[in-house]
């Protein structure tokens, strides 16, 4: 390749340069490389577990997704549109296919047939596995277009390289984590980019196909909420700012109609699109633009004075329609309550104070500082200045990025989970300002001296006629400053990833004294000892974390799994496990439970173990009537801490949780110097050692008794 | 004349009787030594037969007779080592009784044979419940004398059992007990066809592991690779364990859960390789590979210690070069692999499917087995860059035992230029590909007049 000099490049877009392919087919061939690269990179770097592991599900949600989709891909769509599943939510049942989102699991199964069809017989676990780390190089490809709409394509080409290796969005979508979220991303970014199109053209063809978009999206995560008032928010943006115009009358339009129908064809939403109060932004900028075209139409064709009388008149009545109708839906229930959930996205502390389900869960937290730098790095210092530089040059479309990058800022602050939604924006942003930055100053180095430019020159002819009014020095050790913090984004993404997020959860390992690698493979052993040595209809009870897992893994019926949609039997559960043997023998003939599982890390030293959950269970429990005279103080300590040697509360001590965990625990030697009976992840030695169990036996205790399952003794005969 | 008559047909009557008798009723057993090998789950018996026609005509044939249920394995041997030709005979009637004919190839008035049986699940756990803190304790019934057709003058049996632990065992004098080994007999002259029963009851710690279905499939590449995977449903089919386990136990203390299957060995072809170990969960992480000179040692352990009645089931493959397997001269090709291979020590397969995957194309396919199996419906299989299929070839067979370790020889014509159809297949669809986008890019579809010409 010839080295071009940039004077020539700004010259004109037709000069040729003197070897085999001309200036626009190198870009075309710099830019296909950095996008191919790109897209390669972040599918690559997301098979750290399956390289280090095995190619394997990761998680709990995850489990569910496989399982649907296993059936899905065997019993095609109508049984799975009808599957009411008996295997969960003993004995209610769950209606598999009216509640969930079903776009991931047909985007795989349709993805498994159509590879079934050419011959290439790969399991359908497979397909679970490497979905995620797909549909992340296809969001790469996106992120490169949306950003090329907004901005430039320099930008758009470094927005893709951040986003095929930021953190915040790889947490979601290493292999393995086959989640909604893994392709919701990309559903996102993809109407976004078709509706940047739209609002830039105002062709019905580029609204209708964001509709699409919309839907695949509405079809594969409850996150389209924040979508379809995203949209809404950008139009009323346009409004306010005096931008409203008649492409953005079509394109709105046009999606909101065919949107909000296709919509409602995904029967978990059903008439939520214009019921909940979640989508009235929607529908009311909606009715807002008809009134503005209205008015700008009136305007056009009436005197000024009567105009402004008729204006008045109409603003007033419609307002007090508008409040009239909107109250008497909601107290007739039309429209539904805001959900908790939604709540607790403005409200931080909503959910900790009225739904203890919600705060149980560890991904609804508030987000820390530090995860903002751990997930985002120099993006968190590259977003200001991408913002800065959408204002300076404020475009439709720009106000659209504005918008996203704020809401979801404030929505990853609420929430751990969203970090998600603003990962891409904080590319975009971070996209557009490295971009913009280098294009100012790439023009003072000597040509030749710097290849991540290139790219961006060209989109920058307009800056370079300007005078280059920085010293070659001083031009040279920005763009080195810029080169080593991009390159340190990369050694620490490729860190984060590898250390934090391609462990699949389900496969725990540690390191040895003398170095070598243990793996506790407890969670498989036990889910697989259920599957092979408990009778078919055998009823297992455990916490609902482990619910997906165990009818996936051990198809076997549970009683509460991950949906976590019936607060009551949920509480039921918790209420077994916090009471007395007696007292839960009752509960647990009630529910006709044969087998019980906890987990239990005190013997290694996992702290995620069913000990530590047990307040929630607890607090859930004591939550509904019938949990009543379960209270949370009478599990602390006189000193009110939560503890389970001597002192620990004699009600937490004889409960039947504490005693499935602590069975026979009380003689192991765990730890060298300490009692026996001391736990690992409690750092005590625990209170109640000697203990029968008068309900239960032990079934099966896994290798490191990580995982324990006990089995419901049959009513005594009568006179024994 | 009258006594002429009758001295006449009573010769006759005495000619036929002779010419019957002279086919058995003049072989007599002279001696038997038995060995009943009861030390693992499998009944192993050798019988050393010296059979003897006191008439002084060679014997050609001789009728063995076998009683134990389930007998898996029967090969005969005559005093030359030289293998003896064994034909079930056909019988309706009893149910537990089979007779074979063995034909010797040298018929002599003396003939030494040495017969080996393997039965299987006759040895059965007694109790059959047992907690896991308990021995495993079986029980053996069986024949005290052989059953045989012939009468027998003189017979010895020697039981070897797993431990010194004998808690009863039939006390028909002369027998003596030595550790582990019980002698019977001699027992001298005893009839055609007399039943005694011969019970045992000791301890058989060793594994009680049955696999319930073996699926075998072998598929041959032309590419130079074999793989080879099976699909193992395996039940501890010991004394089932009753009431709890205890892991406590189980770790802490040696005697517990002795009887329990921790781990077992595969013995896999020298030049396995790329070995998985695995299940619907995903990869069992918990085995061992040993690389020794003329095999690949495999310590497998399952996901969990089996107990009494416990099952599991798990997927074992390999590649193996196909160079050590495969012959050919020409278009035609054969391949010789062994039907089933090792699983464990003393292993007993209920069922065992085997099917090869042959190479697309392949035709004239010609089976030969060691033994007889029941065939099934030849099949085709769609897999990467298939066009027609690959036809598999698919048998079974039940009651299966080590003995059973032996090649089939699968013979197949197949044209060498097929081997390129798939390579041909993939260039040629990048290169429609590549094609179809050169004229797209060049195609101008549009209605309306060229806009980037202004």
């Amino acid at each position: 390749m010839t080295v071009v000099d940039t004077g020539t490049l700004a010259g004109g877009a037709a000069s040729k340069a003197k070897g085999l392919l001309t200036w626009e087919k190198q870009e075309h061939l710099v830019k296909l490389a950095i996008l191919i690269l790109a897209a390669v990179l972040s599918f690559a770097t997301r098979l750290f577990s399956v390289l280090r592991f095995e190619s394997v599900i990761h998680e709990f949600d995850p489990y569910f997704n496989y399982r649907t989709t296993r059936f899905l891909a065997e019993q095609g769509f109508y049984k799975f549109h009808n599957w009411f599943d008996d295997r969960a939510w003993y004995p209610l049942g769950r209606i598999i296919g009216g509640t969930i989102y079903p776009g991931l699991m047909v985007t795989s199964a349709a993805l498994y047939r159509l590879m079934w069809m050419l011959n290439i017989t790969i399991d359908i676990r497979n397909v679970c596995v490497f979905l995620a780390p797909f549909f992340s190089s296809l969001t790469t490809l996106v992120t490169y277009a949306l950003t090329k709409e907004i901005h430039s394509t320099g930008a758009g080409l470094v927005a893709a390289a951040l986003i095929s290796i930021v953190p915040g969005y790889i947490s979601r979508s290493v292999a393995g984590s086959y989640d909604n979220e893994g392709i919701a991303i990309f559903c996102m970014l993809f109407t976004y980019f078709l509706w940047i199109k739209a609002v830039k053209t105002g062709t019905i063809f580029w609204s209708a196909m964001s509709a699409l978009a919309y839907f695949y999206m509405v079809s594969s995560w409850g996150g389209y909420v924040f979508l379809i008032n995203l949209i809404p928010l950008h139009v009323l943006a346009l409004m306010i700012t005096g931008r409203f115009s008649h492409r953005i009358y079509i394109a709105y339009s046009t999606l909101y109609c065919v949107g909000t129908i296709l919509s409602m064809q995904i029967s978990f939403v059903g008439f939520q699109p214009i019921q909940s109060s979640e989508h009235m932004l929607a529908l009311g900028v909606f009715g807002l633009c008809q009134i503005h075209g209205f008015v700008d139409y009136l305007r056009s064709r009436m005197p000024k004075e009567h105009f402004e009388l008729l204006f008045k008149t109409l603003v007033s009545s419609l307002l007090s329609v508008v409040v009239i109708v909107g109250t008497l839906l909601t107290l007739t229930g039309k429209v539904s309550p805001w959900t908790g959930r939604f709540y607790s996205l403005l409200d931080p502390s909503y959910a900790k104070n009225h739904i203890p389900i919600i705060a149980s869960v560890s991904e609804h937290q508030p987000t820390s500082w530090s995860s903002f730098y751990f997930d985002l790095q120099i993006l968190v210092f590259l977003f200001p200045a991408g913002l800065y530089f959408c204002f300076s040059r404020l475009t439709d479309a720009n106000i659209f990025i504005i918008l996203y990058g704020v809401t979801s800022i404030y929505f990853a602050g609420v929430m751990v989970r969203l970090m998600l939604v603003l990962a891409p924006v904080m590319c975009v942003l971070s996209g557009i300002a490295i971009s913009h930055l280098l294009a100012k100053y790439i023009k003072s180095v000597d040509t030749g001296s710097s290849k991540p430019a290139t790219e961006s020159k060209r989109q920058h002819k307009k800056l370079e006629q300007q005078s280059g009014g920085v010293k070659s020095e001083v031009a040279i050790g920005f763009v080195a400053i810029i080169t080593v913090m991009l390159i340190v984004y990369t050694f620490h993404c490729t860190w984060v990833t590898s250390e934090a997020y391609s462990s699949p959860s389900i496969v725990l390992s540690a390191r040895s004294h003398d170095g070598g690698r243990i793996i506790f493979d407890d969670f498989r052993e036990a889910y697989y000892w259920l599957q092979m040595n408990t009778p078919e209809n055998a009823r297992i009870m455990s916490w609902w974390d482990y619910g997906y897992q165990i009818t996936a893994m051990a198809n076997r019926t549970i009683l509460v799994d991950n949906n976590t949609w019936n607060n009551t039997h949920i509480s039921r559960v918790g209420q077994a496990m916090a009471s007395s043997e007696e007292k839960a023998y009752e509960i647990m003939r009630e529910l006709d439970v044969d087998y019980v599982l906890v987990i239990f890390g005190g013997l290694t030293g996992y702290s995620s173990d069913d000990i530590n959950k047990f307040l929630w269970m607890v607090r859930i429990g004591g939550s509904t009537d019938r949990g009543a005279h379960i209270k949370e103080k009478d599990y602390y300590a006189a000193n009110g801490e939560f503890r389970v040697d001597k002192e620990g509360s004699p009600t937490l001590l004889n409960c039947l949780m504490y005693k499935m965990c602590y069975y026979r625990f009380g003689q192991m030697y765990t730890e060298g110097g300490k009692a026996q009976g001391y736990d690992r992840v409690r750092a005590a030695e625990i209170g109640n050692k000697d203990f029968e169990l008068d309900v239960l036996e032990e079934a099966y205790t896994t290798e490191h008794w990580l995982v324990r399952i006990y089995k419901v003794k049959d009513l005594p005969n009568r006179g024994v | 004349m009258k006594k002429m008559e009758l001295s006449r047909i009573i010769y006759c009557v005495a000619l036929t009787y002779l010419c019957f008798s002279a086919a058995n009723a003049e072989i007599i057993n002279k001696n038997v030594e038995r060995v009943l090998d009861l030390s693992s789950q499998l009944v192993k018996t050798t019988y050393k037969i010296t059979a003897e026609e006191t008439t002084g005509k060679p014997i050609k044939e001789y009728v063995f007779i076998v009683t134990e249920p389930n007998l898996s394995y029967i090969s005969a041997k005559d005093g030359l080592n030289k293998k003896v030709e064994v034909q079930k005979i056909q019988e309706g009637g009893a149910s537990n009784v089979f007779s074979y004919k063995l034909t010797f190839s040298s018929p002599s008035s003396k003939q030494s044979i040495v017969i080996e049986t393997v039965s299987t699940k006759n040895i059965l756990p007694h109790p059959s419940e047992i907690k896991q803190n308990d021995k495993q304790l079986v029980k053996f019934v069986g024949k005290l004398y052989l059953y045989s057709k012939y009468s027998t003058s003189t017979q010895k049996t020697n039981v070897i059992l797993s431990s010194s632990n004998i808690l009863s065992h039939t006390q028909v004098k002369p027998f003596s007990v030595s550790s582990n080994k019980v002698f019977f007999g001699p027992y001298e002259n005893i009839g055609a066809q007399s039943e005694d029963e011969l019970v045992l009851h000791y301890e058989n710690q060793t594994p009680f592991l049955t696999v319930n279905t073996l699926e075998r499939t072998i598929e041959v590449s032309h590419w130079g690779n074999i793989a080879v995977k099976e699909d193992i449903q395996l039940t501890h089919s010991g004394a089932k364990l009753k009431g709890s386990f205890s892991r406590y136990d189980f770790q802490k203390d040696g005697r517990s859960g002795q009887s329990a299957v921790k781990s077992y060995k595969t013995y896999l072809p020298a030049s396995a390789n790329g070995v998985y170990y695995r299940d619907t969960n995903g990869n069992i992480s918990t085995s061992n590979m040993n690389l020794m000179r003329d095999f690949v040692d495999l310590d497998l352990r399952p996901r969990f210690p089996l107990f009494g009645g416990w099952k599991t089931q798990y997927t074992l493959g390999y590649n193996v070069p196909s160079y050590e397997y495969l012959y050919s001269s020409g278009n035609k090709y054969m391949l010789k692999m062994h039907l089933i291979d090792h699983i464990h020590d003393n292993m007993l397969i209920d069922e065992a499917v085997v099917n090869i995957i042959l190479p697309e194309g392949s035709t004239n396919i010609e089976l030969i087995t060691p033994y007889s199996v029941k065939r099934h419906q030849n099949d085709l299989m769609y897999t990467y860059l298939d066009t027609v299929g690959r036809p598999v070839i698919s048998f079974s067979k039940q009651n299966l035992v080590e003995n059973h370790i032996s090649d089939f020889t699968l013979k197949y014509s197949f044209s060498k230029v097929s081997l390129l159809q798939e390579p041909l297949l993939v260039i040629g669809f990048i290169y429609i590909i590549f094609l179809f986008t050169i004229v797209f890019l060049r195609l101008d579809l549009s209605i309306t007049s060229h806009s980037h010409k202004d």
